[in-house]
């Protein structure tokens, strides 16, 4: 126990590193970066005119950023706002909060992805099992492989272009963009959740089918692996059916570290389908930082990525903390590899 | 004697190297592939003037024909010419990226693995920041501020936050190569910390050095489509990104202007895989076990 206490703290150090490092570097950035971009926003803004509280909005942000103060001052203050969760106000919406504007899209994006990434974890291991066990039994669905290996190279944006292409164009099946239908009052009734659904098929079979093909193929060579080990032959010795020396011996062992790259993925849910997001035109928070960055609006877009990196570090620290509990094979080593 | 016979044994070893990658299947595709997609865009892209770079020069929106094979966009610039541009500039991102990310890394990781003490405890720590956080975020951060980047630019963001993985890597080879026997000679015999890692530690991985670079190579390509979709790429060059960026803020997936958005997609597809098969084939030579049936 005394070993995992100290294992223990050097993820909580690496946790509290990634955040300052992070946060120091979003903070800087905007400032060291050459040409005063900063000041560029700020000319940007006063000049959107017509917008009605652009020189409140231009004095707040002055206050804000203290940009006449001295360097250290700006960094203690903007720690100062962080810590009480303000993340300023957006600059394309004015009265909105970036908070209030990442907190509602978050939803979309975490609905999304976990949904998927539970969804294609769970079909890949149990089609992996099969083809890996069978070996060259598997017929045609040895095929499955190559097939795999070119779903898990392509990238997942590219993919959603050609979905939305044949299913949202070509064969009009699906809707081509956004959560729900225009004029659809969102609540928790039948008519909108199945509106939602249909929306969501097209983004989801996008991440679905890419990290399918790698779950596919971890699963199948895992499973390869251990077909060869002393207590597999041992069971079959046995004269135990083959189905379930299949599932409850391979299959069971083989889930451990498919569980590791599961929870890996489930950290990048937030940050995970930006650019899926944005093709589709799905309302979460890839699609609020792509909004953000056509309408040079870079508070939301600090706001979405320091969003993202917290939730990405939180998410790893827990895993980090839980796993060896599962899996007691974990030793921990306070100083050596990593 | 001795010590050339054994100078003789490692030059025929890393002859080996070679010629195994040379009679690994899927390195000799891979790489005739990522060539011969190189070479077309080089070779076509000497034969184009000037003016017909220019938007305009073609009539808009013609599906592909005789006077352009691939087709015209919405501002009048043939695809095919602007193919020419992106696969060179495209590479070119990849190529300093990753050569960027690779040598930081490197020098990251055997400086942690090799001083070891607190300069580790540190680094270490540094790593694995970066490797938690997904670098595409600092690199949306840098972009929406530095606007109309260069292709070269951009390439140097995405090589400098490239470098952790290579960094991780090259430090726990370090580590298991440090307590070998040649290592420990050298140091008896007097080398000096850089000495070792430059004479003895480099050699040995070089080749492992290279599946590693491939690797980068697929991820900076990768960050750089991913950011210029997002509107945050050259905006005055042609990449494959770019290429796409344009076709889907002209709507071309919904006019069906197949061709203007089908030809990058496809040529970053064909990209791809390309060069993981090449990453495959290194895995493979420098690690026997790994050779899998497909």
């Amino acid at each position: 126990m005394n070993a995992y206490l100290i294992y223990v703290a050097r993820r909580l150090v690496i946790l509290l590193a990634t955040v300052f490092i992070s946060m120091t570097v979003v903070f800087f950035v905007p400032r060291l970066v050459p040409g005063d971009p900063l000041g560029a926003i700020f000319a940007n803004m006063a000049s959107v005119g017509g917008s009605v509280n652009a020189p409140e909005l231009v004095a707040e942000y002055r206050l804000r950023f203290g940009l006449d103060r001295p360097m250290w001052e700006q960094y203690l203050s903007f720690w100062r706002e962080l810590l009480r969760g303000n993340l300023g106000f957006s600059i394309s919406n004015f009265p909105a909060e970036v908070s209030d504007m990442l907190l509602s899209a978050l939803p979309w994006t975490i609905g999304l992805l976990l949904v998927t990434t539970l969804l294609s974890w769970t079909l890949g291991s149990i089609i992996g099992a099969v083809v890996g066990w069978r070996g060259r039994q598997a017929g045609g669905w040895r095929l499955l492989v190559p097939v795999a290996l070119v779903l898990y190279t392509i990238p997942y944006y590219i993919l959603a272009i050609i979905l939305v292409f044949s299913f949202a164009f070509h064969w009009p099946i699906f809707p081509l963009s956004g959560a729900y239908s225009v004029g659809m009052q969102p609540g928790w009734n039948s008519a909108f959740i199945l509106d939602v659904l249909r929306h969501a098929i097209l983004p989801a079979l996008s991440i679905l089918l890419v990290s399918l093909g790698w779950w596919f193929l971890s699963m199948r060579s895992l499973i390869i692996t251990l077909k060869g080990e002393d207590y597999i032959l041992n069971a079959e010795a046995r004269g135990i059916f083959e189905r379930r020396i299949m599932w409850g011996y391979a299959f069971r062992n083989a889930l451990l570290p498919q569980a590791t790259g599961l929870a890996i993925s489930l950290g990048h849910i937030v940050g995970g389908a930006l650019i899926t997001e944005v093709i589709f035109a799905y309302p979460g928070v890839g699609y609020r930082i792509y909004n953000a960055i056509n309408s040079l609006d870079y508070p939301l877009i600090q706001g979405g990525v320091l969003l993202i990196i917290l939730s990405v570090a939180a998410a790893n620290f827990l895993i980090d903390i839980l796993y060896p509990l599962i899996d007691p094979r974990i030793r921990f080593e306070g100083t050596g590899g990593s | 004697m001795a010590v050339v016979s054994i100078q003789k044994n490692a030059g025929e070893r890393r002859q080996g190297v070679f010629w195994a990658l040379l009679r690994n299947h899927k390195f000799v595709i891979g790489s005739s592939i990522f060539l011969v997609l190189l070479l077309i865009a080089l070779i076509g892209g000497l034969t184009v003037d000037l003016a017909e770079r220019r938007s305009g020069a073609f009539p808009t929106r013609q599906p592909p024909g005789p006077e352009a094979i691939l087709g015209t966009t919405s501002l009048g610039q043939s695809v095919a010419i602007q193919m020419t541009e992106a696969i060179p500039n495209s590479v070119q991102v990849g190529l300093i990226a990753a050569l960027v990310g690779t040598l930081i890394g490197a020098f990251i990781g055997f400086t942690s693995g090799y001083f070891g003490g607190w300069v580790d405890a540190v680094l270490r720590i540094l790593i694995d920041v970066f490797l938690s956080v997904p670098s595409l975020l600092f690199l949306i951060l840098i972009a929406a501020l530095v606007r109309g980047v260069e292709v070269t630019t951009m390439a140097l963001i995405i090589g400098a936050f490239a470098w952790p993985s290579p960094a991780r890597q090259v430090r726990a080879q370090v580590l298991s190569l440090k307590e070998r026997g040649f290592v420990q000679v050298a140091r008896l015999s007097g080398m000096g910390g850089l000495e070792i890692i430059v004479r003895e530690l480099m050699p040995h991985m070089i080749q492992w050095l290279g599946a590693n670079f491939v690797n980068a190579f697929i991820a900076a390509v990768l960050a750089e489509s991913g950011l210029s979709i997002l509107g945050l790429g050259p905006q005055r060059e042609m990449t494959l990104g770019m290429m796409i960026y344009w076709a889907l803020s002209f709507s071309a997936v919904f006019q069906n202007l197949w061709w203007w958005w089908a030809t990058p997609v496809l040529a970053l597809m064909v990209l791809f895989l390309s060069l993981y098969l090449v990453h495959i084939g290194f895995d493979e030579v420098s690690n026997p076990r790994l050779q899998t049936e497909i």
